[in-house]
């Protein structure tokens, strides 16, 4: 797999010894990097290195911050908090089923989107809309549609013969924000799907249709191994911020009711600040950031390995 | 790559990036600059116009006597030249900003809305002791007095620990009453009376055994007019604790011991938590029971919801904070009437929500000074008649003088003038020391209130029984004290 | 080390005008085997309306809330709260009139928002698409590394990173000014910027720049004067997205704004206050604050799929 760039004379000529020699060689890519990094690096080292000291200390706020050392205690109290372990396994759940709810809608809605032929951008462009809404208004009109005395989706509800309380009971909740993320973020997958979909060419399709292909094997055996790679790539998009955004829950139900919908990034929010505990708020942080690059990891090592072997 | 081409165009590069650089730069600096330097102090002899031209910015909880003060705030600019820059925000987010600002060493807010338990207990060593600033012979006086401030309220909001130094002038008092329909309780009188074998009429005489009665009696006989008989602030929320707390403290439960004491002016340890106590767990036991045959929504909403929910005719009756007359009369007007909450078998608790305004310690001398003349007039007499007539809402007075003058008093009786009086007879008895219902005022508070909202809404959803929610309860709060607090 | 480095992570492979492979190389020229051989045509029909009504249930379901939110800020009190949804009402222009008067006036709250969502967005494309183009074109050794931390900054969780970013802040004196919330922004955009440049630059072959330099141009002119114009449907999709996410913070402005700073879903939770929330202004603030970002998004649209497939496929 090797790229035009890697064997391009004009752009890779030899670096000369006696310039490398003089000084640090850097190169014009590098230079264009540098300013780019540079802000990066200012803006998320310190912090990083900062959470990482603030983990092993006592954090003292009024009259300018001092750090006091607590060796292990915020670490030892998060392995043995065991709200803190429910926490995650609700994270789980929810990371799983916004994440996969989305993507199999997603998908779903892009397949049919790709076999209408009159108006599918004017019906693209309305389904996309909920991707350009702001969470924490997301949030909120999810909780206007939902309020029990008033709520448009409530009303509709109360007539399908659901009598409960949407927000009021710990499933009906935990499924309502993970339904307004799946209603926010769905339209961004079936974009992505879509693309790859165009990408299928319609001869393909049009062959397997000939030889009496079913809709599910057309799916599975043609459609589905095409578009891999972009399936990939919105989950890797969709899997970076599913776990780092909390408005929604934070406006709707704020973690209840009785812990229901209670994730670790609204744990982590109202330990730094509710509690003022930053110490442990570093912690669940640090925690909260390897989980998240553990799970990209995963994402780019399968599209590594599918982009290397053929 | 360090050819002749390439050295225009690292120029270039470099250019490019200094510019974009550069202007950050700028803008931090012209930031920076507009921040800094106390204000100027004017040689007149107006203590009041001494700090003209100073810009105060002071934050608070978006509540109804901001929200009177922000629409009103124009005579205090033209008494002193003080710009006063209002920023409202939700209780949870004003005490984070105000965390971070304390913390960072300065003062972006001069003035600050202390709620008494998420403010002033844990961050007190941030606020100026404004005894300091009564002896500063250069400043105004209090009108009145600091005596003239009821005086449970001034322990409450203004003290901590020390009963002398004060740190917050009492600035708003939301107290949770029995709000309920005079309409209906009129119409069904008799019927009532004659079912239940007591008179219903609500009261501070009436028990919680009565209260969860009534409630019932309007579940199965009034549908035609409301929904269910009760509704409560139940949701995983402060809310929750509130409204569990009246009922906690009448059947003679309490948080720590001393209750009464740690309500008042507070404690920095508390020692062990006492919600394992018998009397804890029967309250439990009955606010489960009320809360089964409430409005099944309560368990989505806070007080807001729940005064919402009472204004569109959902419900006879709910205890709320005694500030939302002034909007039950605006939409449903002459509705709703107000009454101490009932009693337990231990007497009776009214929860109180007062705030004092107070300033940041971390402010230079002459904003402190123009500090000071705001919340001197923010709580004095004449601006708390001006924002019970506000239309804006309004709060309640804070003080004993303007309970006592002519139009205020006239104005308990309906047709109101300011409607928020109408709880009038209701809150004085709810203000008196053994009626008044603290929570504990302790550093450690927010964390201690999650554990315990967190649990009770456990035990609404049937996930832990009254028994299990009050031990698990007692269980991380003793945790969470004895980590102390430090700040 | 030695295996042979790739101009972007993720990027795919263009074999000639017109055709398209997957960067997986995959060969979709026949039917894979297995596959059953049986008539034609047989399902069409219905299945032409299963797509319909899947489209139609999935229009309904993203639509209905939006128009709700946008029917509701044309409603007085009464019709917001009322208890049987209101479908057919008189409709009043009040509630944004309110926004605009009064004590709380939303203006300084839009312009404040449009100049730090604006100003973050220009300078997260700036410096992006410098960044990005040296990463979609260095040969360094272990650029993917590079690439993967530059990503991992996103992902760093937002109440986590906000108290040491603040105490930076606080010490420049950034705390409660516009350019203090362009910074912030910048902590999730400029990543995010870099990466969707690179992906765009990677797009754009090589041989383009050599023939440029062949002609005599320096690597900055050729940049600025070929692959730059080539992309720039790529900046600009850039600059809306970082637009989009900037705009709709909230965790970010809620710490770093003041008075002087206030963006516009600030003011939306401002309105839930303790006298109750005014649904109908909420509403009408929710329109305001969805409305221009939605109208940008769908301007770029054509766009957008370049960028978020992240060359995993060539255009439509």
């Amino acid at each position: 797999m090797a790229h035009v760039a890697d064997t391009s004379p004009v752009l890779h000529r030899p670096t000369r010894p006696e310039t490398a020699a003089r000084r640090p060689h850097i190169g014009f890519e590098g230079k264009m990097m540098t300013p780019g990094l540079i802000v990066l690096a200012a803006l998320s080292i310190v912090p990083f290195l900062a959470l990482i000291a603030m983990s092993f200390s006592r954090v003292r706020l009024l009259g300018g911050v001092r750090l006091e050392p607590a060796a292990l205690r915020n670490w030892a109290r998060f392995f043995t908090d065991t709200d803190m372990w429910m926490s995650w396994l609700r994270t789980v759940v929810y990371f799983v089923l916004t994440v996969g709810l989305e993507m199999i809608l997603g998908v779903a809605i892009a397949l049919c989107l790709q076999r209408v032929l009159r108006g599918r951008n004017i019906l693209l462009s309305l389904v996309l809309l909920p991707m350009f809404a702001a969470p924490s208004i997301v949030g909120l009109l999810g909780r206007y549609l939902t309020d029990s005395t008033f709520g448009l989706y409530a009303w509709i509800l109360r007539s399908l013969g659901f009598s409960g309380d949407v927000l009021g009971d710990p499933t009906s909740a935990f499924a309502a924000v993970v339904l307004m993320d799946v209603w926010e973020w769905t339209p961004l997958i079936a974009l992505i799907t879509l693309a790859g979909l165009s990408s299928v060419p319609q001869t393909v399709r049009e062959a397997a249709a000939v030889d009496g292909a079913s809709w599910w094997m057309t799916f599975r055996y043609i459609i589905l191994p095409a578009i891999s790679n972009v399936l990939l790539v919105a989950l890797l998009i969709r899997s970076m911020d599913a776990i780092r955004y909390f408005d929604i829950i934070w406006v709707t139900t704020n973690g209840g009711p009785a812990d229901a919908t209670k994730i670790v990034p609204i744990r982590l929010y109202e330990t730094a600040f509710r509690f003022f505990d930053l110490g442990y708020a570093a912690a669940i942080g640090l925690a909260m950031l390897a989980f998240s690059i553990f799970i990209a990891r995963m994402f780019v090592r399968l599209l590594d390995t599918r982009g290397l072997t053929r | 790559m360090d050819g002749d081409s390439s050295r225009p165009s690292r120029r270039e590069v470099l250019r490019g990036a200094l510019a974009a650089g550069a202007s950050l730069t700028a803008a931090a600096a012209l930031s920076a600059c507009g921040a800094q330097g106390d204000v100027r102090r004017a040689r007149s002899g107006d203590p009041w116009r001494q700090f003209a031209g100073a810009t105060l910015n002071f934050i608070s909880e978006n509540t109804a006597p901001t929200a009177a003060i922000a629409a009103n705030v124009r005579p205090f600019t033209d008494l002193t030249g003080i710009n006063i820059k209002i920023v409202t925000l939700e209780l949870n987010a004003v005490a984070q900003r105000v965390a971070l600002d304390l913390a960072s060493g300065g003062a972006e807010y001069q003035v600050i809305y202390a709620d008494p338990y998420q403010i002033l207990a844990p961050y007190r060593k941030g606020l100026v002791d404004l005894r300091t600033m009564q002896a500063d012979p250069n400043l105004p006086k209090v009108p009145g007095g600091v005596g003239d401030f009821i005086p449970t309220q001034l322990d409450a909001a203004g003290r901590f620990v020390d009963p002398h130094a004060i740190y917050t002038l009492p600035y708003d008092a939301p107290t949770m009453i029995w709000q309920y329909r005079r309409d209906l309780f009129a119409k069904y009188h008799g019927r009532m009376a004659h079912d239940l074998g007591f008179d219903p009429t609500p009261g501070g005489d009436r028990t919680w055994e009565e209260y969860f009665k009534i409630a019932e009696w309007f579940n199965k006989n009034a549908r035609s007019d409301v929904a269910y008989g009760t509704g409560h602030q139940a949701r995983q929320h402060d809310s929750l604790m509130n409204d569990f707390s009246n009922v906690l403290w009448s059947y003679g439960g309490d948080y720590f011991d001393n209750g009464k004491k740690v309500g008042r002016l507070g404690a920095q340890d508390p020692g062990p938590c006492r919600l394992d106590s018998p009397a804890a767990i029967a309250a439990a036991r009955f606010y489960d029971r009320l809360l089964g045959i409430a409005d099944p929504a309560s368990r989505t909403w806070d007080w807001d919801g729940l005064g919402a929910a009472m204004r569109a005719g959902r419900l006879a009756m709910c205890p709320n904070w005694h500030e939302y007359a002034a909007t039950n009369e605006q939409v449903i007007p002459g509705k709703v009437d107000y009454a101490p909450l009932p009693k337990g078998p231990a007497g009776t608790a009214n929860m109180y929500g007062g705030t004092g305004v107070a300033i940041n310690a971390n402010t230079r001398p002459h904003e402190r000074g123009a500090a000071w003349l705001f919340i001197v007039w923010a709580t004095a007499p004449a601006t708390q008649l001006a924002d019970l007539k506000s239309k804006a809402g309004g709060g309640t007075p804070t003080r004993t003088s303007v309970y006592r003058l002519p139009e205020v008093r006239a104005a308990e009786k309906r047709p109101s003038s300011m409607p928020n009086m109408l709880t009038a007879s209701a809150v004085t008895q709810a203000w008196l020391p053994d009626r008044i219902g603290l929570r504990p005022k302790i550093p450690m508070w927010n964390e201690c209130d999650t554990a315990i909202f967190t649990q009770l809404s456990r035990m609404l959803t049937g996930e832990a029984s009254p028994e299990e929610a009050m031990r698990s309860t007692k269980k991380r709060i003793d945790r969470i004290v004895a980590r102390g607090w430090v700040a | 080390m030695s295996t042979p480095t790739t101009p972007h992570p993720f990027t795919h492979r263009r074999d000639g005008p017109g055709r398209v492979v997957l960067k997986n190389g995959q060969a979709i020229t026949a039917a894979p085997p297995g596959v059953p051989q049986s008539p034609l045509e047989a399902s069409s029909r219905r299945s032409r309306w299963g797509v319909r009504v899947v489209l139609l249930v999935a229009l309904a379901w993203t639509l209905v809330p939006l128009l709700w939110m946008l029917l509701s800020s044309f409603k007085n009190r009464k019709d917001v709260t009322a208890a049987t949804p209101q479908v057919l009402f008189p409709p009043t222009g009040q509630n944004y009139r309110n926004l605009f008067t009064g004590s709380n006036n939303l203006t300084p709250y839009i312009w404040h928002s449009v100049l730090a969502a604006g100003i973050s967005a220009s300078l997260a494309v700036c410096l992006g698409a410098l960044a990005g183009y040296g990463l979609a074109r260095t040969p360094m050794r272990g650029k993917r590394h590079l690439a993967f931390w530059i990503i991992s900054t996103r992902m760093a969780p937002i109440a986590a990173v906000v108290v040491p970013l603040f105490l930076i802040f606080r010490g420049l004196g950034l705390i409660d000014s516009i350019p203090g919330l362009v910074l912030a922004y910048l902590t999730f955009n400029l990543p995010f910027a870099i990466w969707l440049m690179s992906a765009f630059f990677a797009d754009v072959p090589p041989s383009l720049e050599e023939s440029a330099l062949v002609a005599g141009c320096t690597r900055w002119q050729a940049f600025r004067t070929v692959i730059l114009p080539l992309t720039k449907s790529g900046l600009v999709t850039t600059f809306v997205l970082c637009l989009v996410f900037a705009w709709n913070d909230y965790a970010f402005a809620v710490v770093f704004s003041g008075p002087n700073s206030q963006t516009l879903p600030i003011a939306a939770s401002q309105l839930v206050t303790q006298t109750g929330i005014d649904w109908g202004q909420l509403t009408a603030i929710g329109t305001i604050v969805v409305l221009p970002m939605m109208l940008a998004g769908l301007a770029v649209r054509r766009w957008l799929v370049t960028g978020l497939t992240l060359g995993a496929v060539t255009g439509e």
